[in-house]
């Protein structure tokens, strides 16, 4: 199923099942067959095998990086009888990212069947969920979900007398975006501050109380049991070959019907907008397309032409797939206030650790605050790149140049408006 | 060996290591702030930034690729590495500030970072003149701030515990105090609170930062974040004369700096010594100073009858001294040295009992059961109790004291600097029965009830050795001056070190706050008894003698405890 057949394209994450939370329904929907699948064969579904096969499927991870979720596990380090984890993504922060609560409010046992897949593919011993504070009722539900695998002895001791055996548990954020960052997830659940770790070592190497961990965002997990079920060629053969599965497009802003949509990885940004989203809302013209959360650059309008959503379309285009969520913006955005709030949102969410980042975000922020209120001058745009140049690459975690990308494209890709909001500063001639 | 290039210039390594450390250890220079090299690494600040590459290895030909003119192909990290947290491998090539652009325009972008929401209040700032920021501003960093927005406001003046003061908006986040207390002193009291510019470090809602080792961590401060409530606004650094010393409050010996300005000592920080106390001292240790200061014995007294102790002249105090013991017969007489006095002091006392057929000779260990606490305070209150008992000094308790004297009514009781009756205080009856002849630096109550007081040097006045309860042999030397020493004058002074911020020309020195006292080895050698056997110049000499003539000394002087940062000796730890 590729992109261009998205019309004939029937959802598999969210299928329009209803009732699917309940995990009679889930499981009369052929669910947790994959599980069973791979634990009652496993002569022909070693760990190993496991791995194999999420790697083959080439599924890049939904989270951001888009890392190949089967190369990420292979980085485990043989079993060695002490402890090891997973822990589970769902912190979903990010402005313009709402997906991974679909799953938990629709489909969560897919996730947690694909939860189940994974510790058992790298041997390990307990599943964190970590999930956003905000989300309390989705925590509720996921967690009657969790109860109820293990009731049905999906969780647990000996999973399916398979001699397997993993726990579960949830864990809430308390409000702060950088935990949704890998390694300041791992502290938050050590119940630290949650500032990010320096890598290396990388969590496979010393992750959770120094033991070997893997971090994955929930949708990356949820595909875990379709690839199992359908084999890797059947994953290959949707959306593009490099970035294959299917994806859940967040999108929001200007356009008559927001959402979150699923479709092929791939999808021609165009009949995003207006096809399936009914076009821009009350007929205005479009202006910019934020395609991956409020840290990817933004793109022009006549950047657009044939730009699909896949990590390779976008970066020729000029900014990255990110989660997903897709910010539409018409013409009457004001850019550099669209920016100085994103820059807000990065300002009050840095941890702080680190200089580049705790002082260039409020400095940006401070100085786009300046321009937008009709006090700015042409050389506070040199300044603002200059605090990117600083803060871009220089810092511990990738907060900082989620920050900085936004203000940096934006200026150099709508530096009129930007422009035209300072004042025209006139030095007289001696 | 594995050889690294930094700035084209070739080093060599012979164990793993991470780049920062190295480049200090051979002394070349990178601006850093969050490194400590006793603490965990968390590369937070950012500031060492460097430009790090791997040369390209062909792994088929097993030899490292080349271009054209045969140099090695460098693949170099696409972004800059932090050099405090990257380890050293074999090939590696580093350019710092000094052969790369891009690395320096990195170090004055984080510098401006750091400075925008700093208060920039130095003239009013304790830190100043000692501040790692100042000095690396104006060394590293931009030339002015482009930043014209207001500052980022958080508290000042919140007094985290009895002894620490934090000013929030000076904090650059470096997190060395909390590592501080997570890792060293493992109270754990401090933690950063808030997020982004507006962090800072705190403690727990109602909790005091008491860690007895609390100052450590305005020493270790880059800023002028957490200042000594003690200390705080006292003098500027340029002010006061660094010297180095010994802490004298407990038998660890921790290595330390006496801080004085006119003759008096202002604070004592702690003096890097891996064999001792590392980069680190109790607070207990610092507040020490005040009896450097105060309450000093200045000038001999005398208690004429039951009178109160009256002044008097150096002649007089020796000549009572010298008639008391002649008088009295050797066995009536009580020799008391001290674990507090030094060894040449408690050397010299010995000689001269020695001299006088006084065989036996006692001191008071002061140990406390449990006082010690496995990190840089134990049991042993005393600087010195190994240093007077290989003197061989008897060993006894305060009550066996208390015995002996009762037992042996003594007509005369010498007693060397020590606190016996402050500590003791059974032994205060028995000592006023005996005519007591007491070496004291400070106004105690073993000084009060002396017949003759002799007002002696302190730690931070003379050159002296200690032997710390772990058996090594460590001196001080002389901080301020008395009445009859001039610190510049002073030989053992102008060798060992040049002041840290003083130049030749401004040594905070003056008449003020001189004790008029002298070394009790002095004293005795000014006695007029006959052959006096006190016959060394300085204490310099006598510890020269003592290395001679006792085998546990042997290789002992000034100058190899100077260079070795002191001397252990054979001996079992107390
Ligand atoms: C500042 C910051 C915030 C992040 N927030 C999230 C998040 O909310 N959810 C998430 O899944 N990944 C987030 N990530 C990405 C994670 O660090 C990590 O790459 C991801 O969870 C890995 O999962 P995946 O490989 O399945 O995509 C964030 C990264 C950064 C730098
Ligand atoms: S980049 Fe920002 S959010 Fe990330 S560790 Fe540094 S200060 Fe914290
Ligand atoms: S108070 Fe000082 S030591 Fe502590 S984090 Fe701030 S700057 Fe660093
Ligand atoms: S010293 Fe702070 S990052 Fe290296």
């Amino acid at each position: 199923m590729r992109p261009e057949d998205w019309k004939q394209y029937n959802p598999v994450l969210l299928p329009p099942i209803p009732n699917l939370h309940d995990i009679q329904v889930y499981e009369k929907n052929s669910g947790y067959d994959s599980l069973k699948k791979i634990l009652e064969d496993k002569e022909n579904w070693s760990p190993a095998d496991v791995i194999q096969e999420v790697k083959a499927a080439n599924i890049r991870g939904r989270g951001g990086a888009g890392f190949n979720a089967g190369l990420k596990w292979s980085f485990m380090p043989e079993p060695d009888g002490k402890p090891r984890y997973l822990a589970c993504n769902g912190d979903e922060s990010e402005p313009g990212t709402f997906k991974d609560r679909k799953i938990f409010e629709y489909n969560p046992h897919l996730f947690i069947e694909g939860a189940i897949i994974a510790a058992y593919a790298m041997q390990v011993d307990a599943i964190y969920v970590y999930i956003r504070g905000e989300y309390r009722a989705f925590v509720q539900m996921l967690q009657k979900a969790i109860d109820q695998a293990y009731e049905k002895g999906y969780l647990g001791k000996n999973i399916l007398g398979s001699g397997f055996s993993v726990e579960m548990y949830t864990h809430m954020g308390a409000g702060a975006y950088i935990c949704g960052e890998e390694s300041s997830l791992m502290e938050s659940l050590e119940g630290k501050r949650g500032y990010p770790r320096v890598k290396p070592p990388f969590p496979a190497q010393k992750g959770l109380w120094g033991r070997p961990t893997t971090i994955n965002n929930i949708e990356t997990l949820a595909n875990v049991p379709l690839i199992i079920q359908h084999g890797a060629p059947w994953y290959l053969g949707i959306g593009k070959e490099t970035h294959p599965g299917p994806v859940l497009y967040g999108i929001s802003g200007h356009v008559n019907r927001p959402g979150v949509y699923e479709y092929p990885a791939g999808m021609n940004i165009m009949t995003l907008i207006n096809d399936v989203c009914g076009g821009v809302r009350n007929g205005k013209k479009l202006k910019a397309v934020i395609p991956g959360g409020s840290s990817t650059p933004p793109l022009r309008a006549d950047m657009l032409d044939g730009v699909s959503m896949d990590a390779d379309s976008l970066r020729e285009a000029g900014s990255m797939m990110g989660t997903a969520g897709m910010l539409i913006l018409d013409e009457d955005t004001d850019m550099v206030d669209l920016v100085w709030r994103i820059s807000y949102f990065y300002d009050h969410e840095s941890c702080g650790q680190c200089t580049p980042c705790r002082e260039g975000t409020g400095w940006l922020q401070k100085t786009l605050f300046k321009i937008k209120s009709g006090q700015g001058e042409y050389r506070d745009l040199e300044t603002l790149l200059s605090i990117c140049n600083g803060m871009e690459g220089r810092t511990i975690c990738a907060l900082a140049d989620a920050a900085a990308w936004p203000v940096r494209y934006s200026i150099e890709r709508f530096r009129d408006e930007f422009e035209s909001k300072c004042k025209k500063t006139v030095y007289a001639l001696a | 060996m594995p050889e690294i290039f930094i700035d084209n210039q070739r080093y060599t390594f012979d164990k793993p290591g991470k780049v920062l450390q190295f480049m200090l250890d051979q002394g070349l220079d990178l601006p850093f702030f969050c490194y400590h090299p006793s603490l965990s690494i968390p590369a937070n600040c950012r500031q060492c930034m460097v430009k790090a590459g791997m040369p390209v290895y062909d792994r088929d030909k097993g030899i490292f690729e080349t271009d054209e003119e045969g140099n090695r192909l460098i693949r170099y990290f696409p972004k800059l590495m932090t050099a405090c947290n990257l380890d050293m491998s074999d090939g590696m090539v580093i350019h710092t500030h000094h052969s790369d652009e891009l690395v320096k325009q990195a170090q004055a972008d984080n510098l401006e970072f750091i400075l925008i929401n700093h208060p920039l209040d130095c003239p009013i700032c304790d830190q100043a003149g000692e501040c790692p920021l100042q000095i690396l501003t104006y060394k590293y960093g931009p030339e002015g701030s482009r930043f014209e927005h207001k500052k980022v406001h958080k508290p000042k003046s919140i007094q985290l515990g009895p002894r620490v003061i934090l000013d929030a908006e000076r904090c650059i986040n470096c997190t060395r105090c909390v590592r501080f207390t997570d890792e060293i002193s493992k109270s754990h009291q401090l933690s950063i609170v808030s997020r982004g510019d507006k962090n800072y470090p705190l403690t727990a809602e109602g909790e005091s930062f008491d860690d007895p080792y609390s100052l450590n961590t305005v020493d270790i401060c880059p800023v002028g974040a957490l200042t000594s409530a003690d200390f705080r606004f006292k003098a500027r650094v340029w002010e006061m004369n660094q010297t180095p010393g010994i802490d004298v409050s407990n038998g660890k010996g921790c290595n330390t700096y006496i801080w004085t300005r006119d003759n008096l000592v202002l604070r004592i920080t702690p003096r890097f010594n891996e064999h001792v106390n590392d980069h680190w001292m109790p607070d207990k240790g610092r507040e020490y100073y005040r009896e450097f200061n105060e309450n000093r014995v200045s000038g001999p007294k005398i208690k004429v009858g039951k009178e109160d102790q009256v002044g008097s002249s150096w002649n007089n105090a020796m000549l009572t001294f010298k008639e008391t013991l002649e008088a009295a017969s050797p066995e009536n007489v009580l020799v008391i040295g001290s674990p507090y006095a030094s060894l040449e002091d408690n050397f010299a006392l010995k000689t001269f009992a020695s001299h006088l057929g006084i065989t036996e000779a006692f001191i008071v260990p002061h140990i406390i059961d449990g006082y010690g606490d496995g990190l840089l305070l134990v049991d042993d209150q005393a600087p010195n109790t190994q240093g007077a008992a290989l003197l061989e000094f008897q060993k006894i308790s305060a009550s066996e004291l208390k015995e002996r004297i009762l037992k042996m009514k003594p007509e005369a009781i010498v007693c060397l600097d020590d606190r016996l009756l402050d500590r003791e205080s059974t032994l205060q009856e028995v000592f006023s029965s005996s005519f007591s002849i007491v070496f004291g630096s400070n106004m105690t109550k073993t000084s009060q009830q002396a017949d003759v007081l002799i007002p002696v040097t302190c730690a931070a006045e003379h050159t002296a050795s200690y032997v710390n309860s772990e058996g090594r042999i460590q001196r001080t030397v002389p901080a301020k001056e008395t009445k009859y020493t001039h610190r510049r004058l002073n030989l053992e002074m102008s060798m060992s070190r040049l002041d840290h911020f003083g130049t030749r020309y401004d040594n905070w020195v003056n008449e003020d706050n001189k004790i008029d006292c002298i070394p009790a080895w002095e004293f005795l050698g000014k006695v007029t008894i006959e052959n006096n056997p006190i016959v060394w110049e300085s204490s310099k000499d006598m510890l020269e003698h003592l290395s001679a003539s006792l085998p546990v000394f042997e290789g002992v002087s000034y100058p190899a405890m100077d260079s070795q940062k002191g001397i252990q000796l054979s001996i079992p730890k107390s």
